[in-house]
């Protein structure tokens, strides 16, 4: 029980994904300008990611591995996220068109997004067990998340303030995005402080 | 030879095959699902929305254009709801759906605050970011009445159709190029905007100052300060007390102007806004009666 919490904080905190690891840059900074989409977008993430984790660790470890077909792992791995995502996007349309709407070209995005396919290889390169490749997907959506979140309360104040006109808009934003990740280094060791 | 040829085939067969199995399953789950979760797309969404002006707003009440064409196609029969389109978008929807065209009252967009620079006072100097909801943050704007207009013009940036404009420290809104489109209403941050029919000569109380008569007449020469007046004068029930302010209801108003003649302060005035003239200075299609009436004695 331990260890499944140290791994969902760090994942959370210490090496959340966008901002320790820089993953999943592109939609961070793509849906991070309104707080309500910025939500839809990363809880089609953490689905995404944990839906992701529970269909490729059977893959890898039962069916890749015992036949040393490890190397495959990109390609197939790829295939199971790109058919997931399709499949949730066709729900979504379906059974909530609003967030559908509001996610627009993001939700494709997910797919070639390197944050999801960042953290099916984790899961097999820290050779974790079922459980805990769910529990780093989930810490890694909820970071992920967190991140949005916060980025999105900054860009509100960046919007508002005086900037020099070389560095409107995509410069002042990926500063501030360097920033922020600077504050996050802030937790390492947290997590070795805490539980021991 | 054959051999050899044997074992490379099979090492390169069973990936080949795992691969293409994983894929193929999950391609027959795609169609699956994408039949069970099909949504209908209606022919007549598309031509709806041509028709519809574009500026998804959201005045019509609806999520952008889309969203009220997509009402319109599953059967709502109102097409008179787009304040941007006007008559002629409202009598087009009738004719492409078929049903008969809604009678369309023109409605602007009306600041509803007179307090100039020569009406009101400054109580500290703001230097923060010129931005109305930026300085109402701080203590609700540094003018001496906190229920008017700031000035900063957070209204006229977030006009799409340049129709508000600022003079004397205030906004105006130009009722010539106003669509009621309701973007200003949302910014602004003391609420003073209200979309109201476009009558040339409409009568409105400009204040929305909520405070006793002695406290807004300190703060502001030309605030209404809830002396009733207008509300005994007026014959047909128009004009109700909110407390210390007075509020004229526009479908009973029969603009005869005898509640404009009574009010003591000025408060309230006739006419809509229009632009601004040569000097900057706003100008409207009103004509004051008093003044009027003044003149005439």
């Amino acid at each position: 029980m331990k260890e499944l919490l140290i791994i969902l904080f760090s994942a959370i905190l210490v090496d959340n994904f966008v901002l320790s690891r820089f993953l999943g840059i592109c939609p961070f900074l793509g849906v991070s300008k309104n707080v309500k989409t910025a939500m839809g977008m990363s809880a089609a993430v953490i689905v995404v990611m944990v839906i992701a984790s529970a269909l490729t660790w059977p893959v890898q470890n039962f069916i890749l591995y015992p036949r040393n077909l490890g190397y495959l792992q990109t390609g197939v791995f790829i295939v199971i996220i790109a058919s997931l995502v399709q499949i949730i996007e066709t729900f979504l349309r379906k059974s909530i068109p609003a967030l559908y709407r509001a996610l627009g070209i993001y939700l494709p995005l997910i797919t070639t997004n390197c944050a999801v396919l960042g953290v099916t290889i984790l899961n097999v390169d820290s050779q974790y067990s079922f459980v805990e490749s769910i529990m780093h997907a989930a810490g890694a959506g909820l970071g992920f998340m967190l991140a949005l979140f916060l980025f999105s309360g900054v860009r509100t104040k960046v919007d508002r303030a005086d900037v020099p006109k070389f560095m409107k808009g995509l410069p002042i934003t990926l500063v501030s995005a360097g920033l922020v990740s600077i504050s996050f280094f802030g937790f390492k060791g947290l997590i070795e402080k805490l539980f021991g | 030879m054959i051999g050899i040829a044997m074992i490379q085939a099979s090492s390169i067969l069973t990936p080949v095959l795992i691969a293409s199995a994983i894929a193929l399953l999950l391609g027959i789950v795609i169609v699956i699902v994408s039949r069970v979760f099909a949504v209908p797309v209606d022919t007549r969404l598309e031509d709806i929305k041509a028709i519809l002006p574009g500026a998804n707003c959201g005045a019509c009440g609806f999520t952008g254009c889309e969203g009220y064409a997509q009402s319109m196609a599953d059967g709502d029969t109102n097409t008179g709801k787009c304040p941007v389109g006007g008559a002629e978008v409202a009598s087009e929807l009738s004719r492409y759906l078929g049903v008969a065209t809604p009678s369309f009252i023109p409605k602007v967009a009306h600041v509803h605050c007179q307090g100039t620079v020569d009406h009101t006072k400054k109580r500290y100097e703001y230097r923060g970011t010129m931005s109305c909801n930026a300085a109402q943050n701080l203590f609700s704007g540094p003018n001496s009445c906190t229920y008017g207009c700031m000035g900063y013009g957070d209204c006229a940036v977030a006009c799409p159709y340049d129709a508000i404009y600022m003079a004397n420290g205030i906004a105006h809104v130009d009722s010539s190029k106003c669509t009621a489109c309701g973007i200003c209403v949302k910014t602004c941050p003391k609420y003073l905007i209200e979309i109201v029919p476009k009558h040339s000569n409409a009568y409105s109380v400009k204040c929305k100052n909520k405070w006793p008569g002695a406290q807004t007449r300190k703060n502001c020469t030309i605030g209404c300060i809830g002396c009733q007046k207008c509300f005994k004068t007026c014959q047909y029930g128009a004009i109700t007390m909110d407390g210390p302010l007075a509020i004229i209801d526009h479908d009973k108003c029969t603009h005869c102007g005898e509640c404009e003649l009574v009010c003591p302060t000025g408060a309230i005035v006739n006419g809509l806004m229009l632009g601004q003239d040569d000097k900057g200075q706003p100008r409207t299609t009103g004509t004051p009666r008093k003044a009027a009436l003044k003149q005439e004695a």
